[in-house]
């Protein structure tokens, strides 16, 4: 936790207003940190279903630093926590006008939307003026855990009641295996609950001398 | 027993759906008892989230930002509303997330225009690309043998469906012989047993034909001119041995001379003009591409 306080410093040194900070966590879980650095919000998401630019199946392509136009669905205006996320997100994302690392034309659109309390990202080509577009660039999906007052730290603002740690998630995994005996005991025991008690008592016998009429068996099958 | 109690306890509280909720939402513990939501788990600090908002906030012009926020653009007919689409329908939320960003595009590139700024990259606007060239080429490279396995199982498709119709005529054709062979017959045999006094029945055999139209002939069935010389020449593993002996009979040979090779004046051989009539013997443009419709 004190390794983050360290962020702040470098990037008080190197003057940048903004961090994204990824963390890979015993190399299964990507976290991403997103932070206004002096002392502004800082929100972690875990970063889900990574699909990176080299995938064959992305054919997009848009050159190296121009200026991403930002696409935001419309639900990130209806709650206070998407709306500081989106302009966080906005600060971020978007590349300042002339800036000397950046390049003139219009070619790519970042889209950000939120499905199933999640933010999906992906990355797009604008192969026409008219709309047609092609993917480039990385897809993932961040799902937010906490938003910090304070950058890399600080009081909690939001915590996402919808968030389940991928270590809780391997955990319910794995005791699913377990359930399954327990589950079967106590079916067969509320079976034998609700089977009841024989109403009167029959004689097995009975049934040894009973003849079936040719017509009753033909019906039968 | 503990298994009695647990279960006598939570089937009277709980139902089975909500049991399978509680799963999915993960707040299932082991045991099968359902864990409610603690007050300290989910903090909402409304104002607090707006007061930083104000804060962080920076009224930059439009052109710094460019953001634009937008609901999907086109009315697809299999976009419904957004409410209805489940999350795990890849097509449609990719659709949903393809249309957003098609309206932003939409709505973008002409307010760009207006401030009078180029959109579009020259086509001999080079500069670093995101991705290198390199992997481009393997990315068409792909696309490409994407195109060639369709293509591919296109044509085996329909070679299997020619090949089923082919044999079909080929079971007609072969049926049709037969009932000509058996007609054949019976009127051979009529006549023999003396129903019948004319000779009819030979004059319109249907096999009867030009002989250049009988592909089948003997002569069309040999190998071709350089397949024999060929054969002639290498066959039977070259039979060099023999081949040349100084005798008699092969001194008084003349099968291999010809004339026209160098006893000719040149500009001898050729067809010579041809005459006003042979125009007639090729059929023309109309009649060769019917013929090859109809071949088909």
């Amino acid at each position: 936790k004190d390794q983050l306080f360290v962020i702040n410093e470098m990037c008080e040194m190197r003057n940048c207003s903004k961090c994204i900070y990824l963390e890979a966590k015993k190399k299964q879980d990507l976290y991403m940190w997103l932070s206004n650095v002096p002392r502004g919000p800082s929100a972690k998401f875990l970063v889900e279903n990574l699909h990176t630019m080299s995938e064959l199946k992305m054919t997009g392509n848009c050159l190296k630093g121009s200026r991403p136009l930002l696409s935001f669905d419309q639900e990130f205006d209806k709650e206070a926590h998407w709306s500081l996320i989106k302009e966080l997100l906005i600060q971020t994302f978007s590349t300042p006008n002339h800036h000397p690392k950046s390049q003139p034309f219009f070619d790519h659109v970042y889209t950000f939307s939120i499905a199933d309390n999640r933010i999906w990202f992906r990355n797009y080509q604008i192969l026409e003026e008219d709309g047609s577009l092609a993917e480039i660039g990385p897809r993932f999906v961040l799902n937010p855990i906490r938003i910090f007052e304070g950058s890399f730290g600080g009081p909690t603002l939001f915590q996402n009641p919808h968030y389940v740690s991928p270590n809780d998630l391997r955990h319910l995994m794995r005791k699913r295996g377990a359930q399954k005996y327990m589950s079967r005991i106590q079916a067969k025991k509320s079976l034998e609950m609700r089977r009841g008690q024989p109403s009167y008592e029959t004689d097995p016998t009975d049934d040894v001398f009973v003849t079936i009429r040719p017509e009753d068996a033909e019906e039968d099958s | 027993m503990d298994l009695d109690e647990s279960f006598s306890s939570e089937s009277s509280v709980d139902s089975d759906e909500e049991l399978q909720e509680a799963f999915a939402a993960g707040k299932l513990r082991p045991g099968l008892n359902l864990e409610l939501p603690a007050s300290s788990k989910t903090i909402n600090n409304t104002a607090g989230l707006n007061q930083t908002l104000l804060t962080i906030k920076k009224n930059l012009p439009w052109l710094e930002r460019l953001d634009v926020t937008s609901k999907p653009a086109t009315t697809h007919k299999d976009l419904i509303s957004q409410s209805e689409t489940d999350v795990h329908d890849d097509f449609k939320r990719e659709l949903r997330f393809y249309c957003q960003a098609q309206a932003t595009v939409l709505e973008a590139i002409p307010r760009l225009h207006s401030m009078s700024i180029p959109t579009k990259r020259p086509e001999d606007f080079f500069a670093q690309m995101a991705k290198s060239d390199d992997h481009m080429k393997r990315v068409r490279e792909k696309l490409v043998e994407k195109q060639t396995a369709i293509e591919r199982s296109e044509k085996a498709k329909k070679l299997r469906e020619l090949r089923k119709y082919g044999k079909k005529v080929q079971i007609e054709v072969i049926q049709k012989r037969q009932k000509e062979k058996k007609e054949m017959l019976d009127a051979v045999k009529k006549y023999r047993k003396g129903q019948k006094d004319k000779l009819d029945f030979l004059e319109n055999l249907p096999g009867e034909k030009k002989n250049s139209q009988n592909k089948k002939s003997a002569d069309n069935l040999r190998p071709n001119k350089k397949r024999e010389f060929k054969n002639k020449k290498f066959g039977f593993g070259g039979q060099k041995k023999r081949s040349k002996m100084n005798t008699k009979s092969s001194a008084l040979d003349m099968s291999e001379f010809n004339p026209n090779i160098n006893q000719k004046k040149p500009g001898k051989t050729g067809k010579g003009k041809p005459k006003p009539g042979n125009k007639n013997k090729r059929p023309g443009k109309a009649r060769r591409q019917k013929a090859k419709s109809r071949k088909k």
